[in-house]
């Protein structure tokens, strides 16, 4: 892997040592975490936009339990930016040298990669792309949704806000990164992949909407148990927690 | 146990013939052709002399240790249904009803003889004088007040808003004590209305399980206040709470009476203001009626809304005073007015249990005729608090009876009220001794009847009942006989015995008992922890048993020379499980049977418990080799932490009555996590294809199961977000004529989806294309004629056939049906061959040679044993309403999937199948339109094959109805195992036995923790319509697998083995 930063060789080398790699099986051991460009701008975005996100929801909630699909409705673009945002700003794109932007360039390369003018456009191109698979995946998350119990022809357009907000968060990060690699998003899927944040963020919101299943038939009568509001209180908790996560403590971890 | 002679004999042999064909080959090839032909036909019949002994030693081995599996199975069993009996002895208050009734012309004091108290006054033993005591009111009208507590009406000034809004009745009460009085009324837990109606009306104690001669109906059948009334010609008109028609179906003048739904507590004011409505005409309309019922709901909906402490509530109050107010207004001389609250509140409004605040209700008698009375001046104030001076509510009963002239309800326990009886003045204590000692010789009769009846023997000790009945007696023959008779002592007599008849009833039936509880919680305990070290000790066994052909040979060989014994019957784990249990309970049985002996006791049937007990212990230190054993029990894959994760979530979430009520919608998302979680871990296969065909199954088992849950019979706790989907409506309990088609739908795919799942391992061969092709097919085509036949006769849909010709004609359909899938399906599959067939083709590698194929080896288990769950899955078929037959063939595609992926993704040893099985089992019995509620069960269902209720057919079908989810998922459970295992697999029965230990681990687990909620929240506002009935059908499916697991998979899988053993040889 002559495009490997040396430097960065030392931890996630040990993930792809040859007793993962079994021969044969298609090899999602070979998929490497996803790093964070070294970039100050992609630096600071990346404890900014989180945060952000996290103010966005806790803002939105009131309005959110009173009525939850206007407020889904608004807050979906803002989300969507802010997911934009993060993945032109800190993440590599689909298709780009895995790396290659990480971190700082040897000495006498020349400053091509980091967050530089040059990646901008391919950028905007993917997170466009990227967008366009997030909206089609949307029915299948939808789909899933009513699989789980949700109901299957009344809430649709909550049903459907839900499933969107659960498509930008999780998955949009992951086209951004993976695009239609299928090989990827096996990994992705059978949890093979090493743990960053859009693997990270990507678990924890799917588990956090499991989870926010939870309270729903209590008989507290509560507003915020309305449909679907514990379901993206589990969501976005999820996600925050597991992206945090997945780019810190857990970074490069595989499961099994 | 040696091997047996002839095959020692043979191992000679063989040693002696291997010896002289080496001696033979080194001489070289000098022998002649002709001994060598010989010689090897010797070889081959000595051969084959051998196999087939050593197959006969170990099918003997196999025969013997799946005797000593079911017997351990059975031992299981027994542990269930003890620690079961004895929670349920403990915790579910029964009593039996007696169907005996009061008659005006017998008085129960006539048998007591000595002279009546009273004189005789004119029309006495009629009901228009008055049966057993003057008549003193013509009409009656009965206000009750639902939820009205007793501080509600008295003065309290400290401002709170539920305080002194509601004056009157206790002004009047104090202003003019000969016209009205107001005391605190206690009721009986469990303080729901229902329960109280009965205990206001029959004056006994309810408790959940009144055994009475029909067990489905809620209508009151012992004898009681509204029946007595009936039967004197009098008219009852009823208004407000729906709780009575059901309680009292035709009592009341039905274009008089009002009802109006109970359970709306959202709505404060529809009940009240239809009640005032139509109650003040009828107030001038006397001539058309006898008796009054207003049932007022609008307190107790305002506490379950908003709690006492609202504004609501005051608001509420004042609106009933003033309802009170306006009501005493209008009765006139002749008339009774009563306004009284069946229970209380508790702080939040709720009610249901045993607090004070629950139980203290009011009570209030009202007449314009001073007739009410105080024994005690200091009586005419009404009490401060319901602490002082209460009656219990099942004193109103005499009372009533005895105002009105009628007779006392024969299972009456309570007394006359003191007020009602002692005359305007308070002296008139003839009149109560006569009152007190009629209701008194009435309570004797019905405990005489009562304890003969259960055959409960009582002798008079110091202070019994009997000796108090004796006191009074004498004191009542020593007054009659004096000249100025002390009445007030005889008054004080005999309510002393009455005041402890009723302290012993309600021992009897309204106390838990603790002790039995926890005995039954204690061996189910132990029953469940030792199931889970049993699972855990066998996936050790299990790890010997590889499917590994050489290794097979070479014992073989070994077995065949005699060097290794083939019955490893010493060391067989079950074997030594079964005698050590049986050893620990014969030992402790018998000790406690001499214990009881010895202490006199006569309970010896508590031997039981210490024998389940001890013998759960024998097993546990016989399954105990190391420290390990516990640690073993914590899941160490993915799939393991599911399995006990959707385990235990459901068990945990039984505390709450919202995951009891939402089971359904909750297993449903438990199995569609499974399915995501099988499709995602499909991707790891190495093979597209498998990959592929793991990504269909998962989907195809998500999607069926989402499909299922379209069938829905929602319980009363659902609404309103939940539409029952189940019948024609939710109103009625016959099939839509659109759900008539399903069944056809199922007869056209159903046989060709499973041949689908044989296909691919070329198992659909021997009789399967004839058994599943067409006799399984006509079966569920019959069945789908059935329900046709079964809506034609319903529905009158052809008027010119005879009246019972359709009824007869889909009985013996059913009577068909049955037999065909349950004895011919039986049979079939017990001789059936194994699906295989034999194909001879030319050799490619060798040309000139024949080769021989077995078509279908590799699925030769699993594909035969399939006929067992489908002949069973028939049966059920028919006897599940047309949606539910729909969600019960989903149900079996949905299995077949499930074992695919079991099998695809290397699960077959995983707990997490057994647990999907089981929860699939769950998730299905919801789907053919049941609840964990009494009233769902479909009664109905008995009458599918037969004219008449027979025992024991008609339980037997009732509950194939009832469970058939648990039962289709319980005997497909050694699919799990079996599906895609060649004749070669070893050790099918213990892993079998295993994956059925998982299996009946959660059941036992669920019905543990529903027992463990139900006895902790004994007290809870919803025990008797959540946590109890879910306890029961845990308990019912608990034993109803159990039952499955040893008669048809353990069995199923005995009859499979030895059918396949027989073609291809023993592996086992």
């Amino acid at each position: 892997m002559p495009l490997v930063d040396p430097v960065t060789m030392a931890s996630p080398a040990k993930s792809t040592s040859p007793k993962d790699a079994t021969p044969g099986v298609l090899s999602p051991a070979r998929l490497l975490p996803v790093q964070i460009k070294a970039s100050p701008a992609a630096q600071a975005a990346r404890h900014a936009l989180p945060a952000l996100l996290a103010a966005v929801y806790v803002f939105r909630f009131p309005a959110l339990v009173t009525d939850p699909v206007p407020a889904m409705a608004s807050t979906l673009p803002v989300v969507a930016a802010l997911q934009v945002a993060y993945a032109i700003l800190c993440l590599p794109a689909a298709g780009s040298p895995p790396a290659a932007s990480a971190r700082k360039t040897r000495p006498g390369e020349k400053k091509k990669a980091a967050g530089g003018a040059g990646d901008a456009p391919r950028g905007i191109t993917s997170a466009l792309l990227s967008l366009l698979l997030t909206t089609l995946i949307i029915p299948l998350l939808y789909f899933a949704f009513v699989c789980f119990g949700a109901p299957a022809y009344t809430f649709v357009s909550h049903t459907t806000l839900c499933a969107a907000h659960l498509a930008v968060l999780a998955l949009f990060p992951l086209f951004y990164v993976h695009g239609v690699d299928g090989a990827a998003w096996a990994a992705v899927g059978s949890f093979h992949a090493p743990c960053d944040e859009t693997f990270g963020g990507c678990v924890g919101a799917f588990v956090g909407a499991w989870l926010g299943a939870v309270p729903i038939p209590l008989d507290w009568d509560r507003d915020w148990q309305r449909w679907p509001v514990t379901i993206l209180c589990g969501l976005y908790g999820g996600y925050l927690a597991g992206r945090v996560l997945g780019g810190t403590v857990l970074w490069g971890k595989r499961a099994a | 146990m040696p091997p047996p002679k002839p095959n020692k004999g043979k191992a000679i042999a063989a040693q002696f013939a291997a010896a002289k064909r080496a001696k033979e080959a080194k001489d070289g090839p000098k022998t002649d052709p002709e001994k060598e032909i010989r010689e090897a036909g010797e070889r081959v019949s000595l051969q084959e002399r051998q196999r087939a002994a050593l197959e006969a030693t170990r099918k003997k081995s196999y025969g013997d240790r799946w005797a000593w599996t079911v017997g351990f199975w059975t031992w299981m069993l027994c542990i269930h249904v003890l620690g079961l009996a004895y929670f349920t002895s403990g915790f579910l208050l029964t009593r039996l009803v007696l169907d005996d009734k009061s008659t005006c012309d017998s008085p129960p004091t006539l048998s007591l003889g000595g002279k009546d108290i009273l004189p005789a006054w004119e029309g006495k033993g009629t009901t228009n004088g008055g049966c057993w005591h003057p008549r003193t009111f013509e009409r009656a009208v009965v206000v009750v007040i639902d939820a009205l507590r007793y501080d509600f009406t008295v003065p309290v000034g400290d401002g709170a808003p539920y305080h002194d809004a509601f004056p009157f009745m206790y002004e009047t009460a104090a202003q003019s004590p000969a016209n009205a009085f107001l005391r605190p009324f206690i009721a009986d837990p469990p303080t729901a209305t229902l329960q109280r109606l009965k205990g206001l009306t029959t004056g006994t104690l309810p408790t959940f399980v009144d055994l009475g001669s029909s067990f489905s109906g809620t209508a009151i059948e012992e004898d009681n206040l509204l029946m007595q009334l009936r039967d004197a010609g009098r008219r009852i008109v009823h208004l407000g709470d729906d709780t009575w028609e059901s309680l009292f179906p035709g009592y009341f003048e039905g274009n008089l009476s009002r009802a109006y739904d109970s359970f709306n507590v959202w709505d404060l004011h529809t009940v009240d203001d239809g009640v005032a409505e139509h109650l003040f005409p009828l107030m001038s309309k006397t001539s058309e009626w006898d008796v009054l019922i207003g049932h007022c709901l609008g307190v107790d909906h305002a506490g379950h809304r908003y709690g006492p402490d609202h504004a609501e509530m005051a608001k509420k109050l004042r609106q009933m005073d003033a309802f009170v107010r306006d009501l005493a207004a209008t009765i006139d001389d002749k008339t009774l007015l009563v306004v009284m609250g069946d229970h209380g509140m508790d702080g939040k409004g709720d009610h249901g249990g045993e607090s004070d605040d629950e139980v203290e209700a009011a009570l209030w008698m009202y007449s314009p005729k001073p007739i009410f009375g105080r024994t005690n001046p200091e009586y005419v104030t009404p009490p401060a608090t319901a602490k002082s001076r209460p009656v219990n509510q099942i004193d109103l009963v005499p009372t009533l009876a005895l105002l009105l002239g009628i007779p006392i309800p024969f299972n009456n326990l309570g007394r006359p009220i003191e007020e009602a009886f002692a005359g305007s003045s308070g002296k008139a204590w003839n009149k109560l001794a006569a009152a007190e000692r009629t209701t008194a010789a009435g309570i004797k009769r019905y405990q005489e009847s009562y304890f003969s009846a259960r055959g409960i023997n009582h002798t008079a000790t110091p202070g019994s009942p009997e000796e108090l009945w004796g006191e009074a007696e004498s004191l009542f023959a020593k007054a009659t006989a004096s000249r100025k008779p002390d009445w007030a002592e005889v008054f004080s007599a005999f309510s002393a015995y009455q005041e402890e008849s009723l302290k012993r009833c309600k021992g009897l039936w309204a106390r838990f008992d603790l002790k039995m509880m926890g005995q039954g919680i204690a061996i189910m305990a132990a029953g469940v922890l030792a199931l889970l070290v049993y699972i855990t000790k066998a996936d050790d066994e299990d790890a010997n048993a590889i499917d590994d052909p050489e290794l097979d040979l070479a014992e073989k060989r070994l077995q065949m020379h005699g060097i290794m014994s083939s019955d490893d019957d010493a060391t067989h784990l079950e074997k030594k499980l079964v005698s050590r249990a049986l050893f620990g309970a014969l030992v402790l049985f018998g000790a406690g049977f001499v214990q009881s002996y010895v202490s006199g006791a006569g309970d010896w049937y508590r031997g039981a418990s210490s024998a389940a007990l001890a013998s759960t212990a024998m097993v546990l230190v016989t399954l105990w080799d190391s420290s390990e054993t516990l640690l073993k029990l914590v899941p160490r894959t993915v799939w393991s932490w599911m399995a006990v994760v959707f385990t235990l979530s459901q068990s945990i979430g039984f505390a709450s009555n919202s995951y009891t009520i939402w089971e359904d919608s909750i297993l449903l998302f438990f199995l569609t996590t499974f399915g995501f979680a099988t499709a995602l871990s499909s991707l790891k296969l190495p093979s597209l294809g498998d990959r592929a065909l793991g990504i269909y199954h998962s989907i195809l088992f998500v999607l069926l199961g989402r499909m299922a849950s379209f069938s829905k019979l929602c319980r009363e706790e659902q609404m309103p977000y939940c539409t029952s989907t189940y019948y024609a409506s939710a109103t009625s309990s016959t099939s839509a004529t659109w759900q008539l088609i399903l069944p056809f739908l199922v007869f056209l795919v159903l046989p060709t989806i499973v041949k689908g799942y044989l296909v691919p391992s070329r198992s659909y061969e021997g009789i399967a294309p004839v058994w599943i092709g067409y006799v399984f097919r006509a079966g569920l085509f019959f069945s789908a004629a059935y329900w046709v036949l079964d809506a034609a006769d319903s529905n009158g849909w052809i008027p010119s056939l005879p009246e019972t010709f359709l009824k007869n004609v889909s009985v013996y359909a059913a009577q068909m049906i049955l037999g065909l899938s349950l004895i011919a399906g039986t049979t079939a599959f017990v001789w059936a061959p194994p699906n295989v067939s034999v194909v001879t083709t030319a050799s490619k590698t060798l040309p000139g040679r024949a080769q021989v194929a077995i078509i279908g080896y590799g699925n030769a288990h699993g594909a035969r044993y399939l006929f067992l769950p489908l002949n069973l899955f028939s049966a059920c078929f028919l006897l599940s309403k047309p949606m539910g037959g729909a969600a019960l063939a989903l149900c079996l595609w949905q299995i077949l999937s499930l074992v695919e992926l079991l099998d695809l993704l290397a699960l077959t040893a995983s707990p997490i199948g057994p647990v999907v099985l089981a929860a699939l089992g769950t998730f299905h019995f919801f789907k053919t339109g049941h609840q964990a509620v009494l009233s769902t069960i479909q009664w109905d269902a008995a009458f599918i094959p037969l004219f008449t209720v027979r025992y024991p057919w008609s339980p037997v079908v009732v509950a194939l109805n009832t469970f058939a989810g648990q039962i289709v998922a319980a005997a497909a459970l050694p699919l799990l195992v079996l599906w895609k295992t060649s004749p070669k697999r070893k050790g099918t029965l213990d892993a079998v036995s295993r994956a059925l230990g998982v299996f009946i681990a959660y059941f036992a687990v669920e019905a543990l923790a529903t027992m463990l909620w139900a006895g902790h929240l004994r007290r809870h506002l919803m025990l008797y319509r959540i946590f109890n009935p879910r306890f029961m059908t845990a308990a019912a499916v608990l034993l109803v697998v159990d039952l499955v697991g040893i008669l048809v998979a353990l069995t199923g899988v005995r009859a499979n083995t030895v059918a396949i053993g027989d073609v291809f040889g023993w592996a086992e």
